[in-house]
């Protein structure tokens, strides 16, 4: 190792110091402005007013929907004046857990997650809830009610109309082939319960598991194709998440087997729509509104104002209420 | 010692000594020249008999084993519209496996193949109807070379760990694919190239062909040529190979852009198979790759592996996945009996290799 003169060594020692220290004041200038609850800023009248920041711990990158989704928040956010930092889940649960503990260390005023894992992302939801962050919860839930609001379709109950029509489409009889979604995720687990809650009625539907396509469209496709090869016929599909849908509609456009069966599940895409009218096919699909994260975000945004319940505003007739299960 | 001294000791290096039953590499120590062994040919039953003739058949065995298996257990498996969907699947990952192989064999690995299949896809999409397809397709693959060539240059050159530098050039590739596209991409497969999957010559599709070709020229190189010879020495010891007068660089950074073509010719197969632009059509087969060429006996070590252990790997895997898929089999299960049915065949591989070394 070579040696350095001390003289030399005194030098890099200090500059190191210097470094350090500008550092540490810019990390602490960068830390407080998040862990205070909320940035002042001046508005034209010259009264001072609190930023809200929000954590937007998206599902992220991975699929046409939740590009709009996170669109949707980033354009709330901007109309809110809302500082919103992004954390982008990759749509996988593993990638997003440590963006939760990340988020939480930042400590903003509220987080939007969308949880990808029901299970994983229990833990630290609650230890944000712990640490005075309000937690809002999008499109999927977790194993907790310690969350200040869930902004959520009900997948279970939204699943049953398909699943019926499905039925029906069948005749209540023959193979049903089911392609799955991703494991442990919840909005899997609800479309599932939905799905078998009404499956379960008709013995004659027998279900053959294809496996889980882990929301892949060329997984959907080969775990289809491979099970229309193995010769068995089947009067009806369903599909966990839009990609296994369109993964379905792929393998059944591209083999010969004629009429393709009716196909259900979730979730609509432009693409898919396409291809059902485009092969002529019969399906019955749903779609979580983008827009969720509107409501998402303004839900954030009003509850650092001040306690909950509120009226959001309203649709269809009906005040929109959001829940302070935080009490 | 003279450089020529090293390039006369490195013509020395026995010829056709790739792992597919032949023979291994004789480069046996790190000291220098003098301990690269003298060439010696082994009669077809010694070879057999002996060395990692024994260990390398393995894979083959077990996937022979497996198709008996299915052949009793579930006979849907032999229907030709299951053979060909089996063949397709196949055609890709059967060519990651081989690019993945050439880069294990140099004591390397590639985390980015997934990544490069994902640029493919997109690059034929949004070229579509842009320019002609030869173009878009010259493209993918001028991008895999290139992807490649940085990832060699990347480990052999600067050092960096193989593990991440492609890793990080997984997510260099993913970045400005989100970047370009705005993570919504847009486009549709071209028509024309759908047929590469689909058709072929009766069950067998031309992918596969293809693939099965491209594995031939891989043998050859391997067994018979000077590159192949390099390519074990590097991965034996690059020490040694050094002192022998290869290039360490040249045959690193040439394996990882073989890896990175192959990767896009697999993502160009592969988007001509689901004819439908999914951002993320090569997810899997990081890691799929590295299993198959693992299962078919490849080390990452470096220097032991060769083609048709990783093609019989490639296969291997596959046929578990369809049979898990025709038999119905609860998902969760599936994961669980593929799992033990890998650590079995590791398990034996490894149990194989080490009775064979004593």
């Amino acid at each position: 190792m070579l040696r350095q003169h001390p003289q030399i060594r005194r030098r890099t020692v200090a500059r190191a110091l210097a470094l350090g220290a500008i550092s540490a004041i810019g990390l602490a200038a960068c830390g407080g402005t998040s862990s205070s609850s909320g940035t002042s800023s001046s508005t034209s009248s010259g009264t001072s007013v609190k930023r809200v920041t929000i954590a937007f711990i998206s599902q992220g990158t991975s699929n046409s929907w939740a590009a709009q989704l996170d669109a949707v928040a980033r354009k709330t956010a901007n109309q809110l004046g809302v500082k919103l930092t992004y954390f982008n889940g990759e749509g996988n649960a593993t990638t997003q857990l440590p963006l939760i503990q990340q988020a939480i260390a930042v400590h903003p005023n509220a987080i939007v997650l969308v949880p990808l894992g029901q299970a994983a992302d229990t833990g630290p939801v609650e230890r944000a809830m712990a640490a005075g962050i309000k937690v809002i919860l999008l499109d999927s839930t977790v194993n907790t009610n310690n969350y200040t609001s869930l902004v959520n379709p009900d997948a279970a109950t939204a699943s049953v109309p398909l699943a019926e029509w499905l039925a029906k489409k069948m005749n209540y009889k023959g193979n049903l082939l089911y392609v799955g979604g991703l494991p442990g995720n919840a909005t899997t687990i609800l479309y599932d319960k939905g799905f078998y809650s009404v499956m379960n009625k008709y013995p004659n539907i027998h279900i053959v598991n294809a496996g889980n396509a882990n929301y892949s469209i060329s997984t959907a496709k080969q775990l289809t194709a491979t099970a229309i090869a193995s010769g068995r016929k089947f009067t009806g599909a369903w599909g966990v998440g839009g990609e296994a849908v369109t993964g379905i509609m792929l393998a059944y456009a591209d083999s010969n087997i004629r009429p393709i069966p009716p196909v259900a599940g979730a979730a609509a895409t432009n693409g898919t729509l396409r291809l059902a009218v485009q092969d002529n096919i019969q399906a019955a699909m749903l779609q979580f509104p983008p827009t969720d994260s509107q409501l998402a975000i303004q839900i954030a945004y009003k509850a650092v104002q001040g306690p909950m319940p509120w009226a959001l505003g309203r649709n269809g007739g009906r005040d929109l209420i959001g829940l302070d299960h935080a009490g | 010692m003279s450089r020529d001294h090293f390039r006369s000791e490195s013509a020395r290096i026995p010829k056709g000594e790739d792992a597919d039953g032949v023979g291994s590499a004789l480069i046996t120590g790190t000291a220098g020249p003098a301990e690269v062994a003298a060439p010696h040919r082994r009669s077809l039953a010694d070879r057999v008999r002996r060395g990692p003739a024994r260990v390398y058949p393995l894979p083959v065995a077990l996937a022979a084993l497996t198709v008996a298996l299915v052949a009793v257990f579930e006979p849907r498996f032999y229907r030709p519209a299951n053979l060909h969907v089996l063949m397709q699947q196949w055609s890709v990952l059967g060519l990651v496996t081989l690019g993945q192989l050439l880069v294990l064999l140099v004591a390397g690995i590639d985390l980015s193949v997934g990544a490069v299949m994902n640029a493919s896809l997109i690059i034929i999409a949004l070229m579509n109807g842009h320019s002609l397809l030869v173009v878009s397709l010259l493209l993918c693959l001028a991008l895999g070379a290139l992807v490649g060539v940085t990832n060699g240059v990347l480990v052999s050159v600067r050092e960096v760990p193989p593990f991440a530098a492609t890793l990080g050039m997984l997510a260099v590739i993913q970045g400005a694919i989100l970047v370009y596209t705005k993570g919504i991409p847009a486009g549709n497969i071209p028509a024309s190239l759908r047929p590469v999957a689909l058709s072929g010559v009766g069950i067998v599709p031309y992918s596969l062909i293809m693939c099965l070709g491209v594995a031939a020229l891989l043998l050859f190189a391997l067994r018979r040529g000077t590159y192949g010879r390099k390519i074990y020495a590097v991965g034996r010891s690059p020490e040694v190979a050094r002192r022998a007068g290869i290039s360490t660089i040249y045959v690193r950074v040439s394996a990882y852009m073989a890896c990175g073509v192959l990767a896009a010719a697999a993502g160009i197969i592969l988007s001509a198979y689901v004819g439908y632009v999914d951002p993320e059509i090569g997810g899997n087969y990081n890691l799929e790759s590295i299993a198959a060429a693992v299962l078919g006996g490849v080390a990452f070590t470096g220097g032991e592996g060769g083609v048709i252990g990783a093609l019989a790997g490639s296969l291997f895997l596959l046929a578990l996945l369809n049979v898990a898929t025709i038999s119905s089999l609860n998902p969760f299960t599936q994961l669980i009996v593929q799992g033990v049915v890998m650590l079995i065949a590791v398990f034996l591989f490894q149990l194989l290799k080490k009775r064979t070394r004593t």
